[in-house]
């Protein structure tokens, strides 16, 4: 059970993606996650929210998308611009 | 005016934090000729006993060894295998389940890597999460002991296959918990057929000296390539 770890640097590489578009408010964080990747979807939406918590991130969603393969990407933001 | 939403794509993984560090880490292995191993098992299974008559065994032999230990708490592995007069330090982590990259690349910044033939990662007792962390090592060694029962390699797959070397230990008491042997080789084939075994003993030496030579045999493997 190492997805709140995961998700943690899910919510950081977000935030870093975040700050090129300043003013900007995260609604949803997109994931493609590997079926192959060893890390649980469950788990990992299990442990957005707190890793979110505090951040310019709060109240974004995760949405994930299950896909082949073994790899974990951060695939999009999806943005409001004020 | 009314708030407009749009979707900014990106490409980025997100797992491959820990490889990259890994990668630095195996690139600064090579360069200060240190070749790192690293042990994985669940707790109990004798991990740290086995890793301090192993750095005894080569120490003796004149090799240079050290060993980085993690555990949630407490630092009493470090002060076990420290008895061995090898450089040793513990890794608290706290609440994680594993060592990654990041905690060993913090752990080594003040070690003298190129003074050192060996150095031994010993990860937290875990079967689970270990198995998806790369730490730069050059081989991995999966424990599992005789009283574990013989189907944890079927039961826990993943960390098998991530292994280079299985080591069953605890062979001492394998007659008093009637531990079958060929159920337990045949479980380690099924997952990683062709796997090196060793079955050990390190209350009593059994088949150290041999262990001890695979992992020089790895050294010297390394020093030529």
């Amino acid at each position: 059970m190492h997805e709140l770890s995961i998700a943690m640097s899910i919510a950081d590489a977000a935030e870093e993606e975040a700050a090129k578009h300043a003013g900007s408010r995260v609604c949803a964080v997109h994931l493609r996650l590997g079926k192959l990747s060893g890390v649980v979807k469950d788990a990992l939406l299990f442990s957005w929210d707190a890793s979110c918590d505090g951040t310019s991130l709060t109240g974004a969603r995760l949405v994930v998308e299950e896909v082949g393969g073994a790899d974990l990407e951060l695939s999009g933001l999806e943005i409001e611009d004020a | 005016m009314t708030a407009t939403t749009r979707i900014v794509e990106i490409r980025r993984n997100v797992l491959k934090a820990n490889d990259a560090i890994a990668r630095e880490l195996r690139e600064r292995f090579e360069r200060a000729c240190v070749c790192v191993v690293s042990m994985v098992s669940s707790p109990g299974s004798g991990k740290t006993a086995f890793l301090e008559k192993t750095l005894t065994m080569l120490r003796l032999r004149g090799l240079r060894v050290a060993a980085l230990v993690g555990d949630l708490a407490t630092d009493n592995d470090a002060a076990r295998l420290a008895r061995s007069g090898a450089l040793v330090k513990q890794i608290v982590t706290g609440t994680t389940c594993h060592l990654d990259a990041l905690m060993v690349r913090k752990a080594l910044e003040d070690w003298p890597l190129d003074e050192l033939d060996f150095l031994f990662i010993e990860n937290v007792g875990n079967l689970v999460c270990p198995a998806s962390y790369d730490l730069g090592e050059r081989a991995r060694i999966v424990l599992l002991s005789v009283t574990e029962g013989e189907d944890k390699p079927l039961k826990y797959p993943s960390i098998f296959k991530s292994a280079d070397l299985a080591v069953i230990t605890k062979m001492d008491l394998a007659e008093a918990v009637e531990f079958d042997a060929d159920a337990a080789l045949r479980g380690i084939d099924t997952v990683r057929p062709g796997m090196e075994i060793r079955m050990v003993s390190a209350k009593r030496g059994d088949n150290m000296a041999s262990f001890a030579d695979w992992v020089e045999k790895l050294g010297s493997a390394r020093s030529a390539g």
